[in-house]
């Protein structure tokens, strides 16, 4: 309730320099961004039917093979798909969960698994894939491929992707990114948790001991 | 209190002028434009950079933000969120008595083949262009990656 009391009072304060101003410009947030942040939901969605981990095979950062299903057996594991040129949305949602990952204990992070699977493999080559991550968290693992494979898998998460195209305004090229972060139980390997692109440090920092051992957030 | 400090605010003398009506002459149907919070997150690396900020406009009359320039990308450009995917505009309503808000998952810029590298703790010259009222400069802070406008950190 902190949090509320806070932000009614940050409104306030934008209101009243709102009356007050004269030309001079305000200084506080608006009071718009205030007051449609609604910090008392909570981030996670709990699935009824966990979804199955999708069947994806596709080229690391490394350039070598990797097996999704194979290689996050039996380890809390959170996928994300996205692409690199991409200024907002996918920065922010990998930065919230490298900052909340570096606050469990050595061994948890070691067990936690995170992927991010492009949307636009044309331009995320293993390359671009793995310097883009190395800026989040070097131990992430970065995914490309065919763009076919990478949709199929994303639907089977109730994901839903488009290839990148050119704007037909604008002649400007347009990606596409997931709008959900997936977590997998290490228990029963099954994709249990949904995040919204939301979801905050904070979220995450408080749910991923519990996703780390399986439970609920 | 660190969310309510000044976000870097500059605002031109004609506008300020303007603000206060002090010529009064040419009557209300004008914008009168302010820029508050802006920020942008930390960048990944120095292809690619957002920003946000608001633009409020206590006149009665609208504006429309037409372009964006800045001293620390090759390209500034805005863009709306529809859905997924993000779309590039070229240009921006800032209504009467209303706002033009820039935040995470919506309206964004975006600052690509930035110039330097740009740290947390930086700040970032950026000049706002309207159809109408003068240019707006506006000194944008560089936050931590993760910076949440909503908890100030």
């Amino acid at each position: 309730m902190r949090k509320k009391t806070f932000a009614a009072a940050a409104l306030l304060a934008a209101a009243s320099l709102t009356l007050s101003a004269c030309g001079s410009g305000d200084s506080g947030d608006s009071p718009v961004a205030v007051v449609s942040e609604d910090t008392s939901q909570k981030a996670a969605t709990l699935l009824d039917t966990p979804f199955e981990k999708p069947d994806l095979v596709l080229t690391d950062t490394q350039g070598k093979k990797y097996d999704f299903r194979k290689e996050t057996a039996g380890r809390p594991t959170l996928i994300y798909f996205g692409y690199t040129h991409c200024p907002d949305i996918c920065p922010t949602t990998m930065s919230n969960i490298a900052v909340a990952k570096k606050q469990l204990p050595k061994a948890e992070q070691d067990k936690l698994q995170v992927v991010f699977v492009t949307t636009d493999p044309a331009r995320d080559t293993p390359t671009e894939l793995g310097k883009w991550l190395k800026g989040i968290d070097p131990k992430f693992v970065g995914l490309t491929g065919g763009f076919s494979t990478v949709q199929a898998g994303a639907r089977t998460l109730g994901i839903s992707i488009e290839p990148t195209h050119k704007d037909k305004k604008t002649g400007k090229t347009v990606s596409v990114h997931g709008t959900q972060v997936i977590a997998f139980s290490p228990k029963t390997n099954g994709g249990y948790v949904l995040y919204g692109e939301d979801a905050t440090v904070d979220d995450y920092t408080k749910d991923l001991p519990k996703i780390i051992k399986g439970q609920n957030p | 209190m660190t969310r309510l400090a000044p976000t870097a605010l500059l605002i031109t003398g004609a506008l300020a002028l303007a603000g206060c009506g002090g010529s009064g002459s040419s009557g209300d149907d004008r914008p009168e434009l302010a820029v508050s919070a802006s920020y942008m997150p930390q960048p990944i690396t120095d292809e690619m950079a957002a920003g946000f900020f608001t633009v409020a406009n206590k006149g009665d009359a609208k504006d429309e933000l037409t372009s964006v320039t800045s001293d620390a990308a090759d390209s500034v450009t805005m863009h709306e969120t529809v859905g997924q995917s993000m779309r590039e505009v070229k240009a921006l309503d800032v209504p009467a008595h209303g706002q033009l808000v820039f935040k995470s998952g919506g309206n964004h810029l975006m600052f690509e083949k930035l110039k330097r590298q740009l740290k947390q703790g930086a700040t970032v010259t950026v000049e706002l262009h309207f159809a109408k009222s003068g240019p707006i400069k506006v000194e944008m802070p560089v936050k931590s990656a993760t910076y949440n406008p909503a908890t100030g950190h």
